[in-house]
């Protein structure tokens, strides 16, 4: 937990103090990590610390909001269909989990055009499948106990039984299932960037500066390496704090 | 057997809706497909309708949008999956060849991956939270945190540029298949270790496993005979997984070192707009996709009774 508020932090103040992610300055093309330019400048004299704070921004935004979407999603679907003992549900959820986020995203990018709206569409359409399988057997076996027999003998009904006796004792799973399902978010949201169907030029997102940096990988390895330890360093924090999460 | 087939059965009517799907979503943006063709192909805006009407028939675009699709599916059922805008070559023996080499560096990776993450998991499990166990578990975080458009151009930094080993990129020699299945095999191997070394770890701790102790077996022979034999069955039920998960990586593990895949053919036809490449590729692989998830989800019900028992 602490060391998320850190990385919150380090995001705060760099958003404050920063250079331009979009300024050129051609006098400073290619240039190693220096005080002027912290993590050295890019193909275009860009400031690759400004570009990797405003990609963060960007990346991080984009696979919080999908995740929130597919997760609140999903796990209503689930639980509905759990508690209702609709079996449909998570068969077809399983067909869907089946199917390679990367390659929805390929499709997506074909028919809308690559950039942001294909990758959103390709992430909510395949991520609310584990979320809804997950709920769905986690409210199949809470449905079976006592205390929902209970509730049930008193009168309330399903909507009341969902959302005030099964969520609560759902939750801590769904929770820590959302941690975990953070970092293959992330990584399949800036991959898709690498392959140029996501988010388009001059705009700067993690996987789009590995991709750009990659030219240059011989003569300036660290434009490759400053978004790749960005997103090694947020996806395994990410997968650590789920596993703590779980294990509690 | 029976449970087999009955899944299996499942699949036709759903590939059947995702070639409806893949067939009609790019027809219904609006985008002039013989346009698009005549416009990479002459570099005109306005081509006459002479020109439009010629090709429109070359490549079965006249008619309406149902009628297209129906005379797509009936020619696929025959084996032909029609011409590649780009290339004006049949679909199927490019996605074809593709797929030979994807499911080679697939299948190589996949090998690895288990070569690699059997044993970890199984000596990991041995002592829980001794030095040994926390680097495996340490291991396998950065492992499934790190993604393969990372992973590849790093391993090339350091053994094709600086070490200078292997190349860099290309296809065609075992050298040239190293880095690929390296990189691929990360993910499957780093999940395959957590699995065994969770699944190993209850294992041990279960009264038959305390009987061969008390019987006098080695550690080694406990580990090996009965840890590790009942933890596959559970790396099986998530091969399916890997498999989606390992065609998604192929895809950027195929455009990085420039093998020609099915995913670098299909990446290739989405950026060109190639919608017979695209259509062909994506049926393919979507099918692959299910059918292993099938047949994972099937193994896992044929080796493990309590899975069976609570999926009637």
């Amino acid at each position: 937990m602490r060391r998320l508020l850190l990385l919150l932090l380090v995001l705060v103040f760099g958003l404050s103090y920063l250079p331009d992610p979009l300024a050129v300055d051609y006098g400073a093309i290619l240039a190693p990590p220096s005080a002027a330019h912290l993590l050295g400048t890019d193909q275009l004299g860009r400031d690759v610390a400004a570009r990797l704070i405003a990609g963060a921004r960007l990346t991080l935004g984009l696979t919080l909001a999908t995740l929130a979407v597919t997760a609140v999603s999903g796990t209503v679907l689930g639980a509905v269909a759990g508690h209702l003992g609709l079996r449909a549900v998570p068969r077809i959820a399983d067909v869907v989990a089946a199917l390679p986020t990367i390659l929805v995203g390929l499709i997506t990018a074909a028919i809308l055009g690559p950039g942001l709206p294909s990758v959103v569409v390709a992430v909510c359409a395949v991520g609310w499948s584990p979320f809804t399988r997950q709920a769905y057997h986690l409210t199949v076996r809470e449905t079976g106990r006592e205390y929902v027999e209970a509730a049930r003998s008193l009168g309330a009904g399903p909507v009341r039984v969902i959302t005030r006796h099964i969520a609560p004792n759902i939750a801590g799973p769904v929770l820590a299932h959302l941690c975990l399902r953070f970092a293959g978010t992330l990584l399949t949201v800036s991959g898709l960037s690498f392959l140029g169907l996501g988010v388009q030029p001059p705009v700067a997102e993690w996987g789009a500066m590995v991709a750009d940096g990659r030219t240059y990988l011989f003569s300036s390895p660290h434009l490759v390496l400053a978004p790749a330890v960005a997103v090694v360093l947020t996806a395994s924090l990410a997968t650590a704090l789920g596993r703590s999460a779980l294990r509690e | 057997m029976r449970r087999l087939l009955r899944r299996l059965a499942l699949l036709p009517p759903v590939l059947l809706a995702a070639s409806v799907l893949v067939f009609a979503l790019p027809r219904l943006t609006g985008a002039d497909t013989v346009r698009t063709v005549l416009r990479t192909r002459t570099a005109s805006e306005a081509p006459d309708p002479v020109t439009q009407a010629r090709v429109a028939a070359e490549f079965g675009l006249d008619g309406s949008a149902v009628e297209q699709y129906f005379r797509w599916l009936a020619a696929a059922c025959r084996g032909d999956l029609g011409v590649s805008f780009v290339t004006r070559t049949p679909v199927g023996s490019a996605v074809g060849d593709a797929l030979t080499i994807s499911l080679l560096l697939t299948v190589l990776a996949l090998v690895l991956a288990v070569l690699l993450g059997l044993p970890a998991g199984v000596y990991a499990a041995r002592r829980p939270g001794g030095m040994l166990d926390r680097t495996v578990t340490g291991a396998g975080v950065l492992g499934v945190s790190v993604p393969e458009f990372v992973l590849a151009p790093v391993l090339v930094l350091v053994l094709a540029v600086h070490a200078g080993m292997l190349p860099a990129v290309g296809w065609g020699t075992p050298a040239h298949a190293v880095l690929p299945v390296l990189t691929l095999a990360v993910y499957p191997a780093a999940l395959t270790t957590q699995l065994i070394r969770a699944e190993t770890i209850a294992v041990l701790a279960s009264p038959h496993v305390r009987t061969a102790r008390a019987k006098g077996l080695t550690d080694g022979r406990v580990l090996w005979l009965h840890g590790a034999r009942l933890a596959t069955t559970s790396v099986l039920s998530l091969s399916g997984m890997f498999v989606a998960g390992m065609i998604g990586g192929s895809v950027v593990v195929e455009v990085v070192f420039g093998i020609p895949g099915l995913g670098r053919l299909l990446h290739e036809a989405v950026l060109a707009q190639d919608l017979p490449m695209i259509q062909a590729g994506a049926m393919t692989v979507i099918g692959i996709a299910l059918v292993a998830g099938v047949v994972a989800e099937v193994a896992q019900l044929a080796l493990d009774p309590v899975a069976r028992e609570r999926s009637r």
